[in-house]
């Protein structure tokens, strides 16, 4: 098991330096710079004070000494400086995490907690009235846009009762109600449509497990129906339900985008396009790669479960 | 003995009547606390106006800052004559306008506690126009051109301070009232007033989040007595045009509008009926950008064709949805100050039957060699924001209607400045705020050759010189009439023609009292002190 973990650490290593890369590169064949950024905020382009910006900000350099010099810092923990604000990266990029980590484990919470039970309810009673209801709410929950799901919400609450989340981040730990407030509504807006993505997988896998022979030896010995379906059935049908699970809290992360831009929630999504748009390379780069060891990391975690779930799957010789 | 009148009790009731309708409302008594919430137009990159050329970072920096004077925010149109002391007490031109002296007030503090004094003018004033002495140096430096006729500054004591001149120049005084001409202090490096504001004004800064928040508190040490009312300001950057939309509806915010347009407004008030917008003009233009460096454009006859083709009273009720006025390169009057007189502004290219220009611009092509067989070829770039792209899209459709093959080009925002700058395009669709409404702001930025925002490459040495001329005329009836002259030309060489100058709308609950809103500047009013909450 050690060995596989140190080996997959390894992949993950070499992947997060080709995304490195990538991300480096492709930044940079973007038309413009910071300082095209800088003066067009300032609506004009003085190209003596253009270059000496350049020279100050190192992007004058060969992109191959910025790549290695940001990599070189990186590894010392450092992340930079935001170009545009002209503060520490770190300091940018800190008070936004909070946001887009309880925004997305709320909404992945609120997925499980509805996706999973209608998917299991739904294969257990395919074919009757209460499984094509299921499915039709799923189907909604994956044709509707969570922001625009989330605009539609704002719209009734103004129009009914007047009132929305507060447009400013509150903590939870200077007002938990108002924070749950806060983030109920977007929760349920994203978790909506990944609740519909996990309930349709639940119910495939749930549909296939539940013709297993085990199952029906299950039934055969007289077993609840709560026993089988929960027990027996779920824990079998939940590999893929898991993968998807943490592809989903991967893609939470950082694709929020729209979601925290119609709820005015200042998370890392939002700021990352922000910082796109303005070549604010420090923090598109590190917040970019924070992204991706969150997919790398909840991969693996997401391998290492499979095996707790299936004693069958073993690792390495482990 | 009087003879009776039986008729006098009645008639007299109704004149008291009218007389009591339309006699003047006493004016409220302004309430001291609360804090008003708003949303800005964008984020703003800075809190340091001087590094910066957006409305976002005025309206979020000013409640920090102070000029030497300041235009009257009750008065709607800014101008010579609705200047007000702020950090300067009194002021006064000598050496026959050669020398613009002013003397400070002595009881202001910096939000830190440290006096202020004229040597904080002096540095202010040296780092923007970049004196060869000067102790720091503006990373960037937008308005580097307005000071430029500014030879010398000396601060002879701690309360006077002198600007030596060139020449003359009457709008010096203007500029110096812009929101963009806030005094910084001289002991707080420049690097630091990027995100920590340290000003003189009515507001200190309590939190700064930058790209989402910034918030202010009272300064109880404002010289103003009395000001601000309110105990703090807070602006909310709100990205989504319909959330900040909801959140003025829910009354999360208190005033909102920036940058909204007139169905923006009614939307709004249609959800919330208590809900007041409030209408000005405004010295944004949508102007077009001939590249005069780049043939065919280079011919006169085709420059002419294409401002003919732009049917400005389709402009009005398409892109603009009726919330605009027509003129040339400066806002017309009644709401500015030198623009031209109505009846020439109707005379304008453009402004005439849509089917008789439309005909004359088909015939300077064919003159100039384009038609039917051989159409002239032409992109149409603008910035990749909605209200560039309406316009653009409109003005495609316009040209097309003279056989013109137009396309349209998006640029991303990003690089929309530099591009122009570099000319890197055929024909564009530009949206220009003036800083103030003044000639020199407008025509040396503008129109001057080689100014870096000329962004046409329109070059005249007889226009330039008469720009010098008007600069350093006293007689404002005299220097009038050289602006309309300059105006008239730059309108027949067809330089950076002007589609139209645009309306700006806010939206406030009735609560919120003496929000001004200026009609020819939207950069000069936003010190609010004098805002108050009826709540």
């Amino acid at each position: 098991m050690r060995a596989y973990v140190c080996q997959r650490l390894l992949i993950a290593g070499v992947t997060l330096l080709g995304m490195s890369l990538l991300l480096f590169v492709l930044m940079r064949l973007a038309p413009g710079n910071i300082t095209d950024v800088i003066f067009e905020s300032a609506g004009y382009v003085d190209e003596a004070d253009r270059h000496r910006l350049e020279a100050e900000l190192g992007v004058d350099r060969p992109v191959i000494v910025q790549y290695t010099r940001w990599l070189a810092d990186l590894g010392r923990g450092d992340l930079g400086k935001s170009y545009r604000y002209d503060l520490p990266a770190w300091e940018v990029i800190r008070p936004r995490l909070p946001v887009t980590v309880e925004l997305a484990v709320l909404s992945l919470v609120f997925s499980v907690l509805l996706g999973v039970p209608t998917g299991v309810i739904s294969a257990v009673r395919r074919g009757r009235p209460l499984d094509y209801a299921l499915r039709v709410l799923s189907l909604a929950g994956l044709s509707m846009p969570s922001f625009w799901l989330g605009m539609i919400v704002i719209l009734l609450l103004v129009r009914s009762l007047g009132l929305i989340p507060s447009m400013t981040y509150v903590s939870p730990f200077d007002d938990l109600r108002a924070n749950l407030f806060q983030f109920l509504l977007p929760a349920l807006a994203v978790g909506y449509r990944s609740s519909a993505l996990i309930m349709r997988i639940t119910r495939s896998a749930m549909l296939e497990v539940l013709r297993e022979d085990y199952i029906r030896t299950a039934w055969a010995k007289g077993q609840r129906e709560g026993s089988v379906v929960w027990r027996h059935a779920l824990k079998n049908a939940s590999l893929p339900v898991v993968t998807l699970i943490g592809i989903e809290f991967a893609f939470l992360i950082g694709g929020l985008v729209v979601t925290e831009t119609v709820f005015n929630l200042p998370g890392v999504a939002r700021y990352l396009v922000d910082a796109i748009q303005f070549r604010d390379y420090p923090i598109v780069q590190n917040l970019a790669m924070l992204i991706a060891v969150v997919v790398v990391l909840a991969n693996l975690a997401v391998d290492l479960l499979y095996s707790w779930l299936d004693p069958r799957i073993t690792y390495g010789g482990a | 003995m009087s003879r009776p009148r039986p008729l006098r009790p009645l008639l007299t009731l109704p004149l008291l009547s009218v007389l009591l309708l339309t006699a003047p409302l006493p004016a409220q008594t302004p309430k001291y606390g609360g804090v008003l919430v708003t949303s800005p137009l964008s984020a703003t990159p800075s809190l340091s106006p001087h590094e910066e050329s957006t409305i976002a970072t005025v309206q979020q920096a000013s409640p920090c800052f102070n000029n030497l004077l300041y235009f009257d925010p009750a008065r709607k149109q800014e101008s010579a004559d609705t200047l007000i002391p702020e950090l300067a007490e009194k002021w006064s031109w000598q050496d026959s306008y050669r020398n613009l002296v002013f003397l400070l007030r002595r009881d202001v503090k910096w939000h830190d506690g440290k006096p202020f004094t004229s040597q904080d003018v002096k540095y202010t004033f040296d780092t923007v126009r970049g004196a060869p002495d000067a102790r720091a140096k503006l990373k960037v430096n937008p308005r580097k051109l307005w000071y430029e006729n500014v030879e010398a500054i000396e601060a002879p004591d701690p309360y006077t301070v002198v600007f030596r001149l060139k020449h003359p120049q009457p709008s010096l005084l203007l500029m110096l009232a812009s929101g963009y001409s806030s005094v910084y202090p001289a002991h707080v490096p420049l690097a630091e007033l990027k995100n920590r504001c340290v000003g003189t004004g009515p507001f200190k800064l309590k939190d700064n989040k930058p790209g989402e928040l910034v918030e202010y508190v009272r300064n109880p040490d404002y010289f103003v007595k009395g000001r601000p009312y309110l105990d703090g300001i807070k602006f909310v950057v709100i990205r989504d045009r319909s959330t900040q939309i909801a959140a003025l509806q829910s009354g999360q915010l208190d005033v909102a509008g920036s940058g909204w347009n007139k169905t923006n407004a009614e939307n709004a008030r249609a959800g919330a009926p208590k809900l007041v917008i409030v209408e000005a003009d405004s010295n944004v233009n949508d102007n077009v950008l001939i590249n005069f460096k780049r043939a065919p454009f280079t011919d006169a006859r085709v420059r002419r064709a294409i401002n003919l083709a732009l049917d400005r009273k389709a402009y009005l009720v398409g892109p603009r949805q009726g919330a605009a006025t027509f003129g040339g390169a400066l806002l017309p009057k009644p709401a500015g100050v030198w623009g031209l007189p109505a009846a020439e502004v109707a005379k304008l290219p453009g402004m005439g039957d849509p089917g008789q220009q439309k005909a004359d611009a088909r015939k300077l092509l064919a003159e100039a060699g384009f038609g039917p067989g051989n159409p002239l070829k032409l992109t149409v770039s603008t910035r990749a924001l909605a209200i560039y792209v309406d316009t653009a899209s409109w003005m495609v459709d316009q040209l097309q209607q003279v056989g013109i093959e137009a396309t349209l080009e998006q640029i991303e925002t990003g690089v929309w400045h530099p591009k122009m700058t570099r000319l890197e395009y055929q024909v564009a669709l530009n949206l220009t705020g003036i800083g103030i409404d003044d000639p020199d702001a407008q025509l040396f930025e503008n129109y001057h050759c080689g100014s870096q925002r000329n962004f046409s490459g329109y070059c005249s040495e007889a226009i330039d010189r008469l720009m010098v001329q008007q600069s350093q005329t006293l007689d404002p009836a005299r220097r009038l009439a050289l602006v309309n002259e300059i105006d008239r030309k730059l309108q027949a060489d067809g330089a950076r023609p002007i589609l139209g100058w645009a309306k700006q709308y806010y939206v406030r609950w009735p609560a919120v009292k003496n929000w001004a809103v200026h009609d020819n500047s939207i950069y000069n009013v936003s010190r609010r002190q004098d805002v108050w909450l009826d709540k």
